[in-house]
């Protein structure tokens, strides 16, 4: 596997980049907790074609099309990065919102099964016991129903992660498959669009919503992705190679927004 | 506090009157957001007292709730997690505690919390949600129905509410009638406290009835129970518009936290507790031995641009 210095970029830095070529301009964001992949995408988008963005920063809305250098803070509650606050958030209010809710979100997972349902609940049989007790979901169950579309970031990509069956679901995906899933379920939002991880880009096959390969990054094959994943993935006879981050994209991340490197930490 | 007739009674309380209110088995919730505001003089005074059984209520709960858990004082916690976000994701205690079945945890996001909240505010038994089918939450809690909408006939899940019997938050300000005001937007302390039956808050600055007139769209809660004069009152957390969070401190508490969690073993938590919680007798004694140069070092306008790369050193 090829270093970050051989490479020129971090996986993390590769992985916000995707997901940042994917929003659209007039979209508006939360940034969530504790997933800097999904924080640095959101502002690249918004900084590189997006000048009509809403971004939920610091507990407040902002746009900051016009601020040179951000210097993101790791914690969502970092009330210095509310400073360029347009309004602040009290959170009850917002989660009760129908209009003012995230258009897409980003989440990380201990988990993920073929269909887009994650786990940040824990591992084990026993939610009394469990064998791992995770961190919760904080807001990932409301904002991923809600919007209309989300991408799952897992840490790594290895088989104890990308398993047949998520011992416990805290983010609902398709759920056991088909394109009304979510309709049946009578969830609102438009469910998981891509999973990227430190490998590969997955999507989801229209017809049974199961992840598909969709790219691979530089320096990943095939073969490995499917190695490494614990249930069986949908190859398209041509799987291209996921674009690595463009200059502008890595001198954007660097120099204005991820300035203390917590994606090239691996954080 | 004595009053004479005719002039208005105010409200300002020491933690020790106020945790003396409180009995083993309460529903307490507390305010704040992970890393950020909560009200630690009364945190650390419920552990000195030893009030134990506890149903913690969270928003999104951060080590304050573990320090609770560490002290073996939490029976059951319902919050959408306890976690020092990204110092440790996992709050170690909570993890330890939850993991060996020495605490319930009702699972929930902040979606969820939010309604049973509304629902106690509201004195009705339960909030619809239209989210968490299909996920586990219905399986693994007890409080979380799917039911059928008598209008439409699409399934939702009826959330139970959990009325709070005491709130306690922290804020930036108040007057000395209990008038809160906040910096910010004030996370989701304003439902803890819609919910709850008895509202405490700690304040950085104790401020005249006249300033929050000046600005009373600044007003958060029009009149909490009680108040305690607490400066710097969520350290090792930040509030907003003051300071930000002294992370060396909360890696030292995670330190402990940590070695309960790898080793089971209790003696750098008591010893944490010992220094930090049960050695100091007052909230101003705390502040004496964390010492006022690192407690003002953490003063926000001192590290708005930490992070802000200078032109010209950037690689």
């Amino acid at each position: 596997m090829s270093t970050t210095m051989e490479r020129g970029y971090a996986i993390d830095e590769l992985r916000a980049c995707v997901i940042s070529r994917d929003f659209v301009d007039g979209e508006r964001v939360f940034l969530g907790a504790n997933v800097n992949i999904g924080r640095a995408a959101v502002l690249l988008a918004h900084r590189l074609r997006g000048p009509n963005m809403k971004i939920m920063l610091g507990l407040s809305w902002t746009n900051m099309v016009d601020e040179r250098s951000v210097g993101l803070h790791p914690d969502s509650t970092d009330f210095r990065d509310a400073r360029w606050a347009e309004c602040y958030v009290n959170l009850d209010t917002m989660i009760n919102s129908y209009r003012f809710f995230s258009t897409t979100f980003v989440i990380s997972a201990l988990q993920v099964d073929r269909f887009g349902n994650s786990n940040l609940i824990g591992l084990g049989d026993s939610h009394k016991t469990p064998r791992l007790r995770g961190p919760g979901a904080i807001g990932s169950v409301s904002s991923t129903a809600y919007c209309d579309r989300f991408y799952i970031t897992p840490p790594r990509h290895v088989k104890e992660i990308f398993v047949e069956r998520c011992d416990f679901i805290s983010s609902v995906g398709w759920h056991q498959g088909g394109a009304t899933a979510r309709t049946d379920l009578g969830l609102p939002g438009g469910g998981p669009r891509f999973c990227v991880t430190p490998l590969c880009v997955f999507d989801f096959e229209d017809e049974t919503k199961a992840m598909r390969l969709r790219s691979v990054h530089p320096g990943h094959t095939v073969d490995e992705v499917i190695e490494n994943t614990g249930f069986e993935v949908i190859v398209p006879d041509e799987v291209p190679e996921t674009e690595p981050p463009r200059p502008e994209e890595l001198e954007l991340l660097r120099k204005s927004i991820d300035t203390r490197g917590l994606l090239r930490e691996g954080r | 506090m004595s009053v004479a007739a005719g002039f208005r009674a105010d409200v300002l309380a020491t933690p020790a009157e106020i945790v003396a209110e409180i009995k083993p088995g309460a529903t307490v919730g507390i305010g704040g957001l992970m890393n950020t505001c909560h009200p630690m003089p009364l945190v650390r005074e419920l552990i000195r007292q030893g009030i134990g059984d506890l149903h913690v209520v969270g928003l999104a709960s951060g080590l304050e709730v573990d320090m609770l858990i560490a002290a073996g004082l939490v029976q059951r916690v319902s919050t959408p997690t306890v976690s020092a976000e990204t110092i440790q994701a996992i709050a170690p205690a909570f993890r330890r505690a939850a993991q060996a079945g020495e605490i319930e945890v009702w699972e929930c996001d902040e979606g969820m919390i939010y309604a049973a909240l509304q629902a106690a505010a509201q004195r009705v038994s339960f909030a619809p949600w239209p989210v968490g089918m299909g996920a586990s939450y219905p399986e693994v809690n007890d409080g979380m129905e799917l039911i059928e909408s008598p209008y439409t006939g699409r399934p939702v899940i009826a959330i139970r509410a959990i009325p709070v019997d005491f709130a306690f938050i922290h804020c930036a300000r108040s007057d000395p009638f209990g008038n809160i005001q906040v910096n910010g937007g004030g996370f989701g302390d304003r439902a803890m406290a819609r919910a709850a039956r008895r509202v405490f808050a700690t304040v950085d600055r104790l401020v005249g009835n006249h300033e929050i007139r000046r600005d009373p769209q600044s007003t958060a809660i029009p009149g909490v129970d009680a108040v305690v004069h607490a400066p710097y009152g969520s350290h090792p957390f930040a509030s907003p518009g003051h300071y930000i969070h002294d992370e060396a401190h909360l890696r030292e508490y995670l330190a402990a936290g940590n070695a309960l969690l790898r080793d089971n073993d209790r003696g750098p938590v008591e010893a944490y507790f010992d220094r930090w919680v049960r050695g100091p007798e007052s909230h101003f004694d705390y502040l004496e031995a964390v010492g006022i140069a690192q407690v003002c070092g953490l003063d926000e306008g001192l590290h708005y641009h930490d992070l802000a790369l200078v032109p010209g050193e950037a690689e």
